[in-house]
């Protein structure tokens, strides 16, 4: 067995190959960085794509996960667990990119421009991107965790501390405000 | 009820409605287009995913982390909290300890004359309250022994006795001394160390008379 010396008393290092999410948030808490490797292994492809929707560039989308994971590690001493690690970190990680864009904001008079799909040959792609943008803050959020990056309503709801009725009350409310959308612009 | 075009966001919302939607949509175009719509928007959401390398950002995570000093992990705190516990408990009961001693040192002699004199720099002087308490006691004291007086002064009358004699010079020794003490007194009121004088000659002289009536009984 491996130690880690440098706290108080010496923990054990290794990981299971499967950890459960308390595991690793134990390990977390004990400041073991192969514990953060593989959250960043589980969740960074999603959390990027999560920060590139709400940013608007792969760059500060990046930026965004790089903080999200330093805030994670300064206050993984507080997680309760009264949520799961995974949606602890996604809230954080969705209070950086309001950061992030509050940070934008202050730079420059208009937002950061926003890339677009990579396809743009796809009509129907782009006019989801463009409307997705005139959407409110939660119908965004839920259709974005949901449809984009597969999240389920449960999770959602506890990401961002509603009832799962109202997660899909959002996402019902989304679609038909984005179908609305689309039908205006294409006629 | 019948199914219309404008049931069609309700049936999408409540899904026990679907199976009439479905029917609905059979034969009805326009609704079908925009079921269409509805289900395109759920799959082109799916297409919508950002996929892209980023080799450098997890090393600079990495980098990042280790810089940082360890997370304060709530183990750490409990052992804090142990430590802390552990301190008041010892605390706690040196204190226990300590308190009778406290309450001894605080009931002496001393500790309750400083303690009614207000502090040990007054320890040799009354207040006036104290004083009041003292006079009036020493008066009533002084009313009783007059009493036992009287009471002795039958015996003491009795001019054969050489006993009798003896406990006469004896009391008029004490009234002497308690006379100079008390005239004492009246320069300096508040020197507890002549008013306890004084109560002591109180007591001699009580302790003589009662010896002088009692003498005959026990003989």
């Amino acid at each position: 067995m491996v130690w880690e010396i440098g706290l108080p008393l010496r923990f054990p290092v290794n990981l299971s190959e499967h950890p459960t999410d308390s595991e690793l948030a134990e390990q977390c808490k004990r400041g073991n960085l192969r514990a953060y490797e593989r959250l960043y292994d589980l969740h960074s492809a999603r959390m990027k794509s999560l920060a590139f929707h709400l940013v608007g560039n792969r760059a500060d989308a990046e930026d965004t996960v790089q903080e999200a994971f330093l805030k994670v590690y300064r206050a993984v001493g507080s997680f309760a667990g009264a949520s799961s690690l995974s949606t602890w970190i996604f809230r954080i990680l969705i209070n950086c990119c309001y950061d992030s864009l509050r940070k934008q904001k202050r730079l420059a008079e208009k937002p950061a421009s926003r890339e677009l799909p990579s396809d743009p040959k796809l009509p129907l792609k782009v006019g989801l991107q463009r409307a997705l943008e005139k959407l409110n803050e939660r119908q965004r959020l839920v259709f974005l965790m949901f449809e984009v990056e597969g999240l389920k309503h449960s999770e959602i709801a506890a990401i961002l501390e509603v009832p799962e009725g109202t997660s899909r009350s959002w996402l019902f409310e989304a679609k038909r405000e984005l179908k609305r959308m689309l039908t205006e612009s294409s006629t | 009820m019948k199914f219309e075009c404008g049931d069609l966001e309700r049936a999408l919302a409540v899904s026990e409605l679907m199976p009439e939607a479905r029917e609905h949509l059979k034969q009805c175009a326009n609704c079908r287009r925009e079921y269409r719509l509805w289900n395109e928007i759920s799959s082109t959401g799916r297409q919508l995913h950002e996929d892209w390398d980023s080799p450098a950002l997890w090393p600079n995570i990495r980098k990042m982390l280790e810089a940082e000093p360890k997370p304060k992990s709530a183990f750490v705190w409990w052992g804090e909290w142990k430590i802390w516990a552990v301190a008041a408990v010892v605390l706690i009961g040196v204190g226990l300890l300590l308190l009778p001693r406290l309450q001894q040192a605080v009931t002496t002699p001393e500790a309750k004359i400083a303690h009614t004199t207000g502090g040990a720099q007054d320890q040799d002087f009354l207040t006036e309250q104290a004083l009041a308490d003292v006079q009036r006691t020493e008066a009533a004291y002084r009313r009783s022994i007059d009493k036992l007086s009287q009471l002795a002064q039958p015996k003491l009358a009795d001019r054969g006795s050489a006993v009798a004699a003896n406990y006469k010079e004896k009391l008029l020794l004490l009234d002497s001394a308690i006379a100079d003490t008390r005239s004492n007194l009246d320069h300096n009121r508040f020197n507890v160390r002549l008013q306890t004088e004084l109560a002591d000659l109180y007591r001699e002289k009580q302790q003589t008379l009662q010896e002088i009536l009692t003498r005959d009984q026990k003989n």
